[in-house]
């Protein structure tokens, strides 16, 4: 009895003194030691990091079948079950991760703004607090290279492309009509306001096959998931005034939004060269909604309502009393997406769009009332095979049904047409390695009314040349239906095409940016008509086209000067077409050769407060002086605004805004308007369009009203 | 009876060498930690953690050290490896106790790193989640001197930024000292510090409090 114990407890203190060496060797796929690695046998204390030379070895007293693990900062964490005799001079190589900061990423033609992104081109604070944006947040991505200012509109203009070019997307889904409406020569604002948004794509070229119907850029907008906290938020404007408030459940939240602005007091202080009747009146309101399942699902409900008022009489060089223009817009949006992340690493979102807008216009003697309602479907789902392979496919539907019912005397015409189009995409992302990654994807579009389907294959690749540089190529083909204004009078197209081809080089090292990017657009199947206005008696057919090439570069530095920010654009753009009712190839009226901005940005701490500037330039838009019998070969003047703007915090939640656009008032000109026929002497005389006004202050005061005694609105800004 | 008693004894003594390894291994740990051995401390939480599968301390000190240690850095890279290494762990710790107050303030003191590296690109979004943080770790555990002591921390912070008196949140801090004097400490290795740093806030404030000659 005795013995058999002895011999039981020796053996089983051998068994708990037994110990086996783990031994071996980290490096990494280039075969280069990793120092410093946590290497163990998971489930037991047993472990020890590399050293100099990536070797590690240590002691256990475990048997039988083991798991090592083997992890290090920015590579894949390594495991491997065996028997523990198997892990002696073992070599393990750790792949490198390709989710890290300084890993490659694809991105030729993109900018992201967020504190999600990896290289931030803007910050959220930016969106809100250039100088001259206004609080559109349109206002800011004209500070970014690829895009051309043009003063009198407002709207995007991506790389020789016109305003139309560019979808805007919120939560992956459409976005109908994102601007405002206004009277000619008056800069648009955006509907949406930047707040209920966190993270900005904004792309000017070879974007994914996600997105479709554009021909030159997107505007991605990700709505936020979930606010920090209740709060209500006062504005007083010189403009008009907005409140705000927010809500939050155990499971939900509801944020909402409204603003009215009339600018009547504002124009009987400085008023501008439009004679008004009844200045701009807006009222606007704005809610989203977001639920959170158990299962980590969320939807999300955005509606907006806006309307807005206003009648003018423009000056017109052909009509002595000049012409009125009279405009009532109503626009409703509802903006519904569900994402969900399911087994097997497979996610699903899915989203609805819905919207309706009614403009009523009067033009002079004539009634104009277009009804656009617009509807966009979309199912996508998302597979994640590894780090290294991601699978992205789905499909979408879109809807457009517009009616013009146009009355003038005895006139009386109704143009309508319906616009749907049913769409798929699948896309891969594999990253080869840490420094090598490509996107690969097909977008198929079928268009029930032009009956024509295209097929659009999208391509990019990324390479990481060192540290701190990237070299990036990205080509893609280019579908968008003709614009609203030709479909109303004739259905006979072709989609107009674009194909980009792009290259691009990016330096980013501690808080500065460096970016070029060069690139070409040929464009095809422009619609062509035979008139000087779009008539339903012209002749339309596809056989326009043109190109665009130029090369954009970006700098931000947020290191070099203390508590001041500033980042320099500048795009070369040439650009020719030959489209609507052009007689021959000439560059439109929309394109500047050079544009450039400069933003400033400054932290007083002593005085509390931010004070920023922006210089904007764009050299001379092409005109047609019929004097000279050509076509788009004058250049007007060269644009140049300098504006400022200042924040203070008088308190944490108390905020004092003061902005003026154009400080030195700049006599900047818009074009020229030539009257139909010659004076007496064989003249064609011009008038010179100018800004409404040089200048435009604003002044706001802000105040939150939260639990939490730090919040502001510094963001709405 | 002798060999039953050895039997038991030894089964007992077996138990206890278990109990220890815990005990040992947390105590390397935090000597690695003293050493200001920052890798090797983090690297031997995480090795207790992949252990200790149901025990959230572990986890939560691989995520602090990673948090403490991220504070000074200039490179973005870095930092953002560093503290998105630390979220995984305060994860891995929050999945095992849920509304823990402790492993909340720390999500509240990964934040105030990202903060302090760059306030403009971080600062509007993380600033506000942070008081959220803290509001609600205050609701959950109102009695917690970590918890009133960062949370006084962070407001005073905020106070100085706009040019205020913090004077007003020195009774907070001298509430803290109160609730740390008198909280049991009864579990081992509970992030029980914080005293020190109280009082040192403390003398601050008498020193502001007290009239200048």
């Amino acid at each position: 009895m005795k013995t058999l114990l002895f011999l039981l407890l020796t053996l089983l203190c051998f068994k708990l003194h037994a110990q086996s060496t783990i031994s071996g060797k980290v490096i990494d796929q280039q075969g280069t030691p990793i120092m410093g690695a946590n290497v163990y046998l998971s489930g037991t204390y047993d472990g020890t990091a590399t050293n100099d030379n990536g070797l590690f070895t240590f002691e256990t007293t475990t048997t039988g079948t083991q798991t090592l693990i083997a992890s290090s900062i920015s590579f894949e964490t390594y495991s491997k079950s065996s028997d523990i005799n198997n892990f002696k001079n073992v070599t393990i190589k750790l792949k490198d991760d390709v989710n890290t900061l300084d890993a490659v990423t694809v991105n030729a033609g993109t900018f992201k703004a967020g504190d999600n992104a990896k290289v931030t081109a803007l910050k959220p604070l930016d969106i809100v607090t250039t100088a001259g944006a206004l609080g559109d947040f349109i206002g800011a991505l004209q500070t970014l290279p690829g895009t051309s200012n043009v003063a009198e509109d407002g709207r995007l203009f991506v790389r020789g492309g016109d305003a139309d070019e560019t979808q805007i997307f919120v939560d992956g889904m459409r976005v109908f009509t994102p601007y405002s409406p206004s009277a000619n020569n008056i800069p648009t604002r955006g509907r949406l306001s930047p707040f209920l948004f966190k993270g900005i794509t904004f792309s000017t070229g070879g974007y994914s096959a996600e997105y479709g119907q554009a021909l030159s850029s997107v505007l991605l907008l990700n709505s936020i998931s979930e606010p920090q906290e209740e709060k209500t938020e006062i504005s007083i404007m010189t403009v008009g005034l907005g409140l705000g408030n927010t809500q939050k459940w155990k499971k939900s939240s509801l944020s909402l939004n409204t603003s009215y602005i009339n600018l009547a007091p504002y124009q009987k202080l400085y008023p501008d060269n439009n004679e008004w009747h009844k200045p701009v009146e807006s009222l606007g309101g704005e809610a989203v909604y977001r639920y959170k399942f158990n299962n980590d699902g969320l939807l999300k409900v955005y509606g907006a309502y806006s309307a807005v008022d206003f009648d003018l009489t423009q000056e017109d060089i052909n009509e002595v009393n000049g012409v009125r223009f009279g405009l009532n817009n109503n626009n409703h949006y509802l903006n519904t997406s569900y994402q969900d992340f399911m087994e097997k690493d497979w996610s699903i979102s899915t989203g609805i769009s819905f919207a309706s807008d009614q403009t009523k216009i009067k033009l002079d003697t004539a009634d104009i009332t277009d009804t656009e309602n617009s509807a966009h479907f979309k199912l996508a789902l998302k597979k994640y095979f590894s780090s290294r392979y991601k699978l992205n496919f789905g499909a979408e539907y879109f809807i457009t049904d517009f009616k013009e019912d146009y009355i003038a005397n005895t006139i009386e015409n109704e143009y309508k047409f319906n616009n749907n189009l049913l769409g798929g995409f699948a896309e891969a992302d594999i990253f080869f390695s840490k420094n090598l990654a490509t996107k690969v994807g097909l977008r198929g579009e079928y268009s029930q009314l032009l009956k024509e389907f295209n097929l659009s294959p999208r391509l990019s690749l990324a390479y990481k040349a060192g540290q701190n540089a990237q070299f990036s190529l990205a080509y893609g083909e280019f579908f968008q239906n003709p614009k609203n204004e030709y479909l109303k009078f004739n259905t006979d197209f072709s989609a107009e095409k674009t194909t980009h081809y792009i290259a691009n080089y990016q330096y980013v090292k501690n808080k500065q940016i460096f970016r070029a990017e060069a690139y070409y657009k040929d464009y095809g199947s422009l619609v062509k008509y035979d008139t000087d206005f779009t008539l339903p008696t012209s002749i339309y057919d596809n056989t326009g086209n043109g190109f665009a090439k130029g090369l954009d570069i970006f700098w931000r530095d947020n290191k070099t000067l203390k508590n001041t920010e500033y980042w320099m654009s500048y795009s070369y753009l040439d650009t020719k077409r030959n489209y609507q009712n052009y007689p021959t190839q000439a560059t439109p009226d929309f394109a500047s050769k050079h544009n450039a901005s400069l933003v400033v940005k400054r932290w007083v701490e002593d005085w509390k407060s931010q004070i920023g500037f922006s210089y904007n330039y764009a050299s001379g838009r092409s005109y047609t002086d019929p004097n000279t019998g050509r076509f788009l070969t004058e250049k007007a003047k060269s644009f140049n605004s300098l504006n400022f703007n200042y924040a203070y915090l008088i308190s944490p939640q108390k905020i004092l805004y003061l902005s003026v656009s154009n400080v030195l008032g700049t006599k900047n000109k818009n074009g020229y308007q030539y009257t139909d026929q010659p004076n007496t002497d064989g003249i064609f005389d011009r008038r010179t369009i100018t800004p409404a006004a040089d200048r435009f202050f604003f002044i706001g005061f802000f105040w939150t009203i939260s639990k939490n005694k730090n919040d502001n609105q510094l963001d709405n800004l | 009876m002798r060999t039953l008693l050895l039997v038991i004894t030894f089964i007992f003594t077996m138990n206890i060498t278990a109990q220890t390894s815990y005990e040992k291994g947390m105590n390397k740990a935090f000597a690695l930690w003293d050493q200001q051995k920052n890798t090797e401390a983090s690297q031997l939480f995480e090795r207790i953690s992949a252990a200790e599968t149901d025990n959230w301390l572990p986890p939560y000190y691989a995520g602090l050290i990673e948090i403490v240690s991220s504070f000074g850095l200039k490179d973005e890279t870095v930092l953002t490896t560093k503290l998105t290494r630390a979220k995984e762990f305060l994860d891995t710790a929050s999945a095992i106790s849920e509304n823990n107050p402790e492993i909340m303030i720390s999500y509240a003191l990964l934040n105030t790193a990202y903060i302090a590296f760059d306030g403009a690109k971080y600062g509007m979004t993380l600033s506000g989640e942070n008081a959220a943080i803290y509001q609600k770790a205050l609701s959950i555990a109102p009695n917690n001197p970590r918890v009133v002591l960062s949370k006084t921390e962070w407001d005073m912070g905020a106070a100085k930024f706009f040019g205020k008196s913090t004077v007003p949140f020195c009774k907070d801090i001298e509430r803290a000292i109160t609730l740390f004097e008198a909280e049991e400490q009864t579990i081992p290795y509970y992030p029980y510090s914080g005293l020190e740093r109280a009082k040192a806030i403390s003398t601050e404030c008498k020193k502001e409090t007290s009239p200048k000659n």
